[in-house]
């Protein structure tokens, strides 16, 4: 059984809205992620999933209970929990290279490597995430897939322990998102061993691209958000286009659905 | 402590300043003082001589704001509507545009004379501009979608301009309105200066006319600063005044 | 074979300044008063023969050194300013009151005064076009720092960068093309002061030249000197507009025009 990375324990996060009322977010939300696992986090739309991850990197405040990562408090944002966004957030004005190399160069990831570390650093994870040959373009002239590689690899370069994604592939194309499930999988290190890879916790509405990345899926429900079942993704590793024409892959979609599906069409009539 | 307080700190402080701190600096002498300056307008009102100067060029800016209406916004439509207009008229607009509507003052003074003419034509120059610029904006702002949908139900061309461009260009020409009875307003402070200055205090009156009055003949900072501020809480007033009426007229949202 | 589309707007620019000077011909021979409305022609060899003498250039150039030496006493005031209140509350709402007391009275407004204070000289021109740019330019700033994406500075609140770093390497940056905007409106915003302040109040200077041929009332020469203003302002929001894509290649030219 392999170590607790990260502890939430009776979370709750509530927002007072413009007209004073307040709405519940989070309830009462406990999970333990281990060292090393893949945890996707699926649910609804509203059901509170980008809240929980919020917490997790320290970008709100819980209203409720506790979160530890290795037996301390999160208290507010920090290296060591690297976040990856829907819409990707790269500084338009800052090419590949320089988009990779901010945090090292300007937080404390990169405290004490010289500068030659740094740019040797920056190189091998452009070239990890495939985009050896980029490194001057901008933002806008990329495509959403290599946008997307781009602000992985920021990501990657601070060697954050734990990784914290919030939908990042919702905005490409069917086709891309395929393809780059595959690129984080290998990217992540699927053929190694838990302890040497990095925890990652990963949010998605898709429940199909949840079964094909996770070890573990945490369905939640909507109104307010709970943890409302936690399911073990025993397909084997490493994964790949024959993972998605198992059997046992589609029993395990079916079974989230199942989950889900009641909640997933009152939000289309509410 | 509540927002408004907080608000007041820094204005109180300056006056307070103003008031002593100056005295203390230079000979008070004719310096304006924020209790002069009060005196000073309690005194212009009493005398109407500051309503009357201000509904002078309040009547100017309104006519003048009503004449740059009736011909940009009805141009600004139809160049917004159609491309091959606006690539005709355009270099025009954008010829003239950065040429302030105050250069024009001594052409309007040589072809009108110092009087209200002038005036009127200076303002409606300078709105002009605001107003058919963003006129275009809103045209072209509109969903074509919203066009396109109409068109489908077999809507024709004159009937989708009415119902579908203007009201969808309205927000946008409202900030056309705002902006450019803003300009107006300072057009005709500038006018009526400079044909004060140049008139010899003669003329044709306004607010901007009896400042320079106060400089050159009566030498009454304290007037000055009086109308200043006046001009001021006006172009103040004329915004929010517009700004209501028109959320009033486009209950829909802004832009 | 159609023209590339740069040389058909210039055919379309063209085409439309020719009806222009043709409709201004019919009218100047209609009217036949040389000083009232001399023929475009008349005014085109008076343009050509200050050019040549120097003259257009001369006040072109004092007038544009002196907007754009208010424009950069402007910017930098506003922009310390616009940054702080753009970020925090606090500083903004101490701040703001006055700034929108004082906003209304344009500088125009501040003439008489500004006459008592600076004298008829340089002074004068550079006071009333540093007040005419500051609000632009403070209300772009405040605008353009406040609309960084909020995503931009969570990001690297994550990656552990401190506050003061992130207002230099990524509230400026982001802010950068909208403070771009802003100059061009406060640009804009002096130009138009500056020929009032130079009618009133400058020995020198396009506003100044106009003033003097009105008075001797050589027409040509003052509709020169008119168009020179066109002329001048354009070729500064050109530069502008060239700074701006310099800089800030993935931005959008435009502010909405609010």
């Amino acid at each position: 059984m392999s170590a607790v990375k990260l502890r939430l324990e009776n979370v709750g996060k509530s927002f007072t809205l413009a007209d004073k009322t307040t709405t519940v977010a989070v309830q009462d939300f406990t999970l333990d992620i281990r060292a090393g696992e893949f945890l996707v986090i699926v649910g609804p739309s509203g059901c509170g999933k980008t809240t929980i991850l919020n917490l997790l990197a320290g970008l709100e405040i819980a209203s409720t209970g506790r979160m530890t990562i290795d037996d301390r408090i999160i208290a507010g944002p920090g290296a060591e929990r690297g976040v990856m966004f829907q819409d990707y957030a790269l500084f338009p004005w800052r090419n590949v290279r320089g988009n990779v190399e901010f945090g090292l160069r300007f937080g404390p990831a990169g405290a004490g490597l010289s500068v030659a570390d740094r740019e040797e650093r920056v190189r091998a994870t452009i070239e990890l995430v495939g985009l050896t040959g980029a490194e001057n373009k901008y933002p806008h002239q990329l495509s959403g897939g290599m946008r997307q590689r781009v602000a992985l690899a920021r990501l990657i370069a601070n060697e954050p322990g734990v990784l914290l994604m919030d939908e990042p592939l919702a905005a490409l194309d069917a086709q891309t998102r395929l393809i780059l499930q595959d690129e984080l999988l290998r990217i992540w290190g699927q053929d190694r061993d838990a302890p040497s890879r990095r925890t990652v916790v990963f949010i998605t509405h898709a429940i199909d691209e949840a079964v094909f990345l996770a070890d573990r899926v945490a369905v939640m429900t909507t109104n307010p958000g709970r943890l409302k079942q936690l399911i073990e993704i025993d397909l084997p590793r490493p994964r790949g286009d024959a993972t998605r024409a198992a059997p046992r892959f589609h029993a395990l979609t079916q079974q989230i659905w199942a989950l889900i599906r009641a909640e997933a069409f009152r939000a289309t009539i509410t | 402590m509540n927002r408004l307080a907080r608000g007041l700190i820094l204005p109180v402080l300056l006056l307070l300043a103003w008031e002593f701190g100056v005295g203390l600096m230079v000979e008070p002498g004719q310096a304006p003082l924020p209790s002069r300056v009060a005196a000073a307008g309690l005194g212009l009102l009493r005398s109407g001589d500051l309503p009357w100067g201000i509904a002078q060029s309040l009547g100017r800016v309104f006519s003048g704001f009503l004449v740059a209406s009736m011909i940009a916004i009805p141009i600004g439509l139809v160049m917004g509507a159609s491309r091959a207009v606006e690539r005709n008229l355009d270099p025009l607009v954008e010829s003239f545009r950065p040429i302030a509507a105050i250069a024009i003052l001594p052409l309007a003074i040589l072809w009108f004379g110092t009087g209200t003419p002038a005036a009127l034509f200076i303002v409606a120059y300078a709105a002009f501009f605001p107003l058919i610029i963003n006129t275009i904006a809103g045209v072209k702002r509109v969903d074509r979608r919203l066009v396109d949908a109409a068109r489908t139900m077999g809507v024709g061309r004159v009937t989708i301009l009415r119902t579908v461009i203007v009201p969808g260009a309205l927000p946008q020409i409202g900030v056309g309105l705002r902006l450019a009875l803003g300009v107006a307003w300072t057009a005709i402070i500038a006018a009526e200066l400079a044909v004060g200055a140049k008139s010899g205090g003669g003329g044709s009156g306004g607010i901007g006319q009896m400042m320079f009055v106060f400089y050159a003949y009566s030498i009454e900072l304290n007037s000055i600063v009086v109308c200043m501020l006046a001009v001021g809480l006006v172009a103040l007033l004329l915004d929010r005044g517009l700004r209501a009426a028109l959320s009033h007229a486009m209950p829909w949202g802004r832009a | 074979m159609r023209a590339p589309p740069a040389l058909r707007s210039v055919g379309v620019y063209l085409r439309t300044m020719l009806v222009f000077m043709l409709a201004w011909h019919l009218v100047s021979a209609l009217v036949g008063n040389r000083i009232l409305l001399p023929a475009p022609l008349v005014v085109a060899e008076a343009f050509w023969r200050l050019a040549l003498a120097g003259e257009l250039l001369e006040h072109a150039t004092i007038s544009i050194a002196r907007m754009l030496l208010a424009v950069c006493l402007a910017t930098m005031v506003a922009l310390p300013f616009g940054v702080l209140m753009g970020l925090y509350r606090w500083a903004e709402e101490l701040v703001d009151p006055i700034v929108e007391l004082l906003r209304p009275i344009s500088g125009i407004a501040w003439i008489p005064l500004a006459l008592f204070l600076f004298g008829i000289g340089h002074a004068l021109p550079v006071y009333i076009m540093f007040y005419a740019a500051l609000f632009p330019i403070l209300l772009g700033t405040i605008a353009g720092v406040r609309g960084v994406e909020r995503r931009l500075i969570d990001a690297s609140r994550t990656m552990g960068v401190p506050m003061t770093r992130i207002v230099g390497h990524v509230v400026l940056p982001a802010a950068t093309p909208s403070i771009l905007v802003s100059l061009r409106l406060g640009v804009a915003s002096a130009w138009t002061s500056v020929i009032a302040a130079e009618l009133v109040g400058a020995p020198s200077g396009l506003g100044y030249a106009i003033q003097w041929y009105r008075d001797m009332l050589v027409t040509p020469r003052m509709m020169s000197f008119i168009a020179m203003v066109g002329v001048s302002g354009f070729i500064c929001d050109a530069g502008l507009r060239w700074l701006q894509r310099r800089l800030t290649p993935w931005a959008p030219m435009r502010a909405v025009l609010a």
